[in-house]
């Protein structure tokens, strides 16, 4: 069922304030439990600190807080998504890691409008299908798809700079 | 043949041992010192090169090599006179030769030579611009002379070899066996005696005489004699000529047919003798007795620098390729191999990683269990693997440093200025990477130094200052950071003509008003030039730019000092990455923190009522009958104060920052002094002001390093956001 013209995109998703999120697997290095950063001085409140990945000192954001929903809170299945942006590593605070689905391009929509001003940090929504249903019931459910340049942490410092 | 790369490597390693001694040598004779030794080691080695050179097929090295070895040639028998400008040309001889034997390794494209061959030539044709060879003394020459044709046989002879690395030490070479070798070359066992005279086309075709000789040394052969009556002097040689004739001994036991294996592919119309003991001695004997060289008696005595002229000279310099050969062979395995930075890194984090994981083990594991299954001594194992791949990174600064004194020397060559140099600092260590890019901005402001700032010497007097300039190129590490600075008591910035300039081109408004600092600063401006003549060592505009660009790439700033009159000073400040740092781990609020202990003036412990409060917000700490101002870094770093140490138990560090003299720092306590690793927090994040970057601990936790000079200085002028404002610590 493969198609030619239209691009299958693996996206892993995950959980962030009840809500399902994706994320292109091709920017995912791996996945770590929480552990607690080290905080860093005079930095927004997102970035919880820094980490030690492999030898790099990696920043450990909020996302939740990043995208503007409430902190997450931890607990036992909070754990560590780490990606490569450009060539920076971070690690994103997320409450649960979900699936890996593939998705077409062609399947994703537009995200709304952002009005207030605010940068435009979604790719898109897709639909997959939903997990775990019962009775052969498929249902289907939304994942925002996140645009991780929006999100690069160096380029938002700009931004405020 | 496979061994045709190997041993074609082995070449490559000695000629980078021949350019090395040259350029000493080169560089003696600059400074004054022509003894024949230097000359005539200059010499070898460059006869060495191009020797290999020819022999691997190098035609261009060959051609070079062959032309400025004439010249050499000459200047060692005496009839071209050691001048300072006959060194200087050698020595910018030398440099076309090490890109030529880079290119021959397909490290760079081929130089153009042509420039330097015809400086090569004017040399020898004007004699160095003296012309009066008769006023040496006579007898010196002709025994120069003399010494020049032997030199000549022997050397050719090297040639044929292709390996001759001047100044080996013999004292590697192994010479048990050979004093077991009889003396007389004469065994009493009816041993075979082989004598094996290849054609003079016999490398022709790319093969390789010695192979055989080695080969035939591999199944037990000793070579005893060698025959150089044939090889020619040095102009009428042929470097792809054989001229040698070998005389070998081979165990008895050996057969025949093994023996005549070796010679499969020899050409056709070489001579092979091979017989038993009585059957061929004549050969030795009928030779003439000067000819033949009695190699094994050479041995003990070889000295092969510096070369005896007086008594037998042949002899000894027999030796060469004899003792040489199974050195090359045997040390020949290099030293030093070249490794991808990627894969040090890769191997840096992952040999972190093995630390914290070995960590957690001893924390999941009892102590009994730990001992039973040996965790310490893996521990220590993994800790000494990651000191020494820590180590392999940071590089001492003078690998960046060492090009500097001949560059100096071109430039002075070029300019007609005289510059005297002093280097402060080449053991600071760097990281690798920061040493192979600062070598562009160095040379820069080196040149800009001589071309701009450093006056003519006239000039200098006239000013009242000494004839010769003094340069100084320094290095040292201050903190999280390292300055490398070019120092010149020149002339200093003309600030005057830069804002002239400046605005004529357009860099800056007519009505621009600058600081004297901005103004120095327009000297990093893109296209600026003040040069009056475009010279051929700066004044293309592309300069100063390019070392600030470059500076900004790493991450570091230029800052420019100059007085009127007096000098000026160029310092790159760059930030340590990865560099190892001498730190002092402090605890506050349960985290750890570095402070680079080059700025640790000393601890103290609070007596009551030692701090004071001057205001509510400022504290003292009276200290030998002075007040140091005191900060928290809990404040600093807004950490909750309930969590800390109650400052009466706390410590107050005592630091030294540039722009306020003394400041304390109050912690909870210092826990240890280390060398950690510096990671940049703007790798992965972005800089932070008051850190100096991070560092992983034993234990795989982060501890952040400061910067103390950020951290204590007024949070003003910190959005230095023009460049301009190099100057801000």
């Amino acid at each position: 069922m493969s198609t030619e013209n239209a691009s299958e995109n693996k996206i892993v998703t995950f959980t962030l304030a009840k809500q399902l999120f994706g994320i292109d697997m091709s920017s995912l290095i791996e996945i770590r439990e929480w552990d607690e950063p080290t905080p860093l001085p005079g930095v927004p409140s997102y970035i919880k600190g820094v980490t030690n990945l492999r030898g790099n000192v990696v920043p450990v954001v909020g996302l939740a807080e990043r995208l503007g929903w409430e902190p997450s809170v931890l607990h036992a299945r909070s754990c560590i998504l780490v990606v490569s942006i450009d060539g920076k590593q971070a690690g994103f605070l997320v409450d649960e890691v979900n699936d890996i689905v593939a998705i077409s391009s062609d399947a994703i929509q537009p995200a709304p409008e952002v009005e207030n001003g605010e940068q435009n940090m979604l790719v898109g929504l897709v639909q997959i299908d939903a997990r775990g249903v019962e009775g052969g019931e498929k249902k289907q459910t939304m994942v925002s798809l996140l645009d991780l340049n929006a999100l690069s942490l160096t380029r938002h410092l700009d931004l405020a700079a | 043949m496979s061994d045709f790369d190997d041993i074609q490597a082995i070449f490559f390693e000695e000629c980078a041992e021949g350019l090395a001694v040259a350029e000493q040598g080169l560089t003696a004779m600059v400074a004054g010192d022509t003894s024949p030794d230097i000359v005539a080691g200059v010499f070898r080695a460059v006869h060495s090169i191009k020797g290999g050179s020819g022999a691997f097929g190098h035609s261009a090295l060959l051609a070079f090599s062959h032309c400025f070895e004439n010249l050499l040639d000459e200047v060692r028998a005496g009839r071209i006179a050691a001048s300072r400008h006959v060194a200087q040309t050698m020595l910018s001889a030398f440099d076309v030769l090490a890109d030529h034997v880079a290119a021959a390794q397909g490290q760079a494209p081929a130089p153009d030579d042509r420039a330097m061959l015809s400086a090569l030539e004017e040399v020898l044709r004007t004699k160095g611009e003296v012309g009066d060879a008769a006023a040496a003394p006579a007898p010196a020459d002709a025994q120069a002379a003399a010494a020049d044709v032997v030199d000549d046989g022997q050397a050719d002879e090297a040639d044929e070899f292709g390996f001759v690395p001047v100044g080996v030490s013999l004292e590697s070479f192994d010479l048990e066996p050979l004093e077991e070798m009889p003396q007389d070359a004469a065994p009493s066992a009816p041993a075979w005696r082989i004598r094996f005279a290849p054609s003079r086309e016999a490398m022709a075709n790319g093969a390789e005489p010695l192979l055989v000789v080695r080969e035939l040394e591999r199944l037990g052969a000793m070579l005893t004699m060698a025959e150089t009556h044939n090889v020619p002097p040095l102009r009428e040689l042929d470097p792809e000529g054989a001229y040698i004739a070998w005389h070998l001994t081979a165990p008895a036991e050996l057969d025949e047919a093994s023996l005549e294996e070796c010679f499969d592919f020899v050409p056709p119309d070489s001579e092979v003798d091979i017989g038993r003991d009585a059957e061929t001695d004549g050969v030795a004997v009928h030779a003439k007795a000067e000819d033949v060289v009695p190699v094994i008696e050479a041995l003990p005595s070889a000295q092969i620098h510096p070369l005896p002229v007086a008594e037998s000279p042949r002899a000894s310099t027999a030796a060469v390729p004899v003792t040489t050969l199974p050195t090359a062979a045997g040390d020949g395995q290099s030293q030093t191999i070249r490794i991808d930075v990627a894969k040090l890194d890769m191997l840096l984090n992952l040999v972190g990683e093995l630390v914290i994981r070995n960590s957690i083990l001893s924390d999941r594991l009892a102590p009994v269990d730990q001992q039973r299954v040996e965790l310490p001594q893996l521990g220590r194992l993994t800790r000494e693997i990651q000191d020494t791949v820590m180590s392999l990174r940071a590089q001492p600064i003078r690998q960046a440093f060492s090009r500097v004194p001949r560059m100096l020397r071109d430039l002075c060559a070029e300019t007609g200025k005289q510059v005297a140099l002093d280097i402060v600092g080449e053991m600071v260590e760097v990281d690798k990477s920061v040493i192979e890019k600062i070598g562009d901005p160095l040379t820069h402001m080196i040149r800009n130094a001589v071309d701009h700032g450093i006056e003519h010497a006239d000039e200098r007097v006239a000013a009242g200052k000494s004839a010769e300039g003094m340069l100084r190129v320094s290095a040292e590490q201050k903190g999280a950071r390292i300055f490398i600075q070019v120092r010149d008591d020149g002339r200093g910035i003309d600030r005057e003509r830069v804002y002239a300039k400046a605005v004529e081109r357009g860099l800056i408004a007519p009505d621009a008003q600058l600081t004297g600092e901005e103004i120095d600063n327009l000297i990093c401006a893109p296209g600026f030039s003040t040069a009056e003549t475009i010279s051929n060592i700066s004044g293309r505009g592309v300069g100063m730019d390019v070392v600030r660009s470059n500076v900004e790439a790493l991450g570091g700033r230029i800052e420019i000092v100059s007085e009127w009159g007096v000098g000026t000073s160029f310092t790159m400040v760059l930030p340590l990455t990865l560099a190892i740092l001498d730190g002092m781990i402090i605890r506050l609020a349960g985290q750890r923190y570095v402070l680079p202990l080059s700025s640790v003036v000393e601890s103290v412990q609070p007596e009551p009522g030692q701090v004071r409060r001057v205001s509510p917000t400022n504290e003292v700490i009276e200290l030998r009958g002075n007040y140091v101002p005191v900060k928290r870094l809990s404040d600093m770093f807004g950490v909750d104060p309930a969590s800390c140490t109650r400052p009466e138990d706390s410590l107050v560090i005592i630091v030294e920052h540039d722009g306020t003299g003394l400041v304390g720092l109050m912690v909870d306590t210092i826990e240890d002094r280390r060398e950690v690793v510096i990671k940049s927090l703007d790798q992965h994040l972005y800089p932070i002001r008051g850190l100096g970057g991070a560092t992983i601990l034993g234990d795989g936790s982060i501890a952040l390093i400061l910067d103390v000079d950020a951290l204590v200085a007024s949070p003003t002028g910190n959005g230095s956001k023009f460049a301009l404002k190099g100057m801000a610590a």
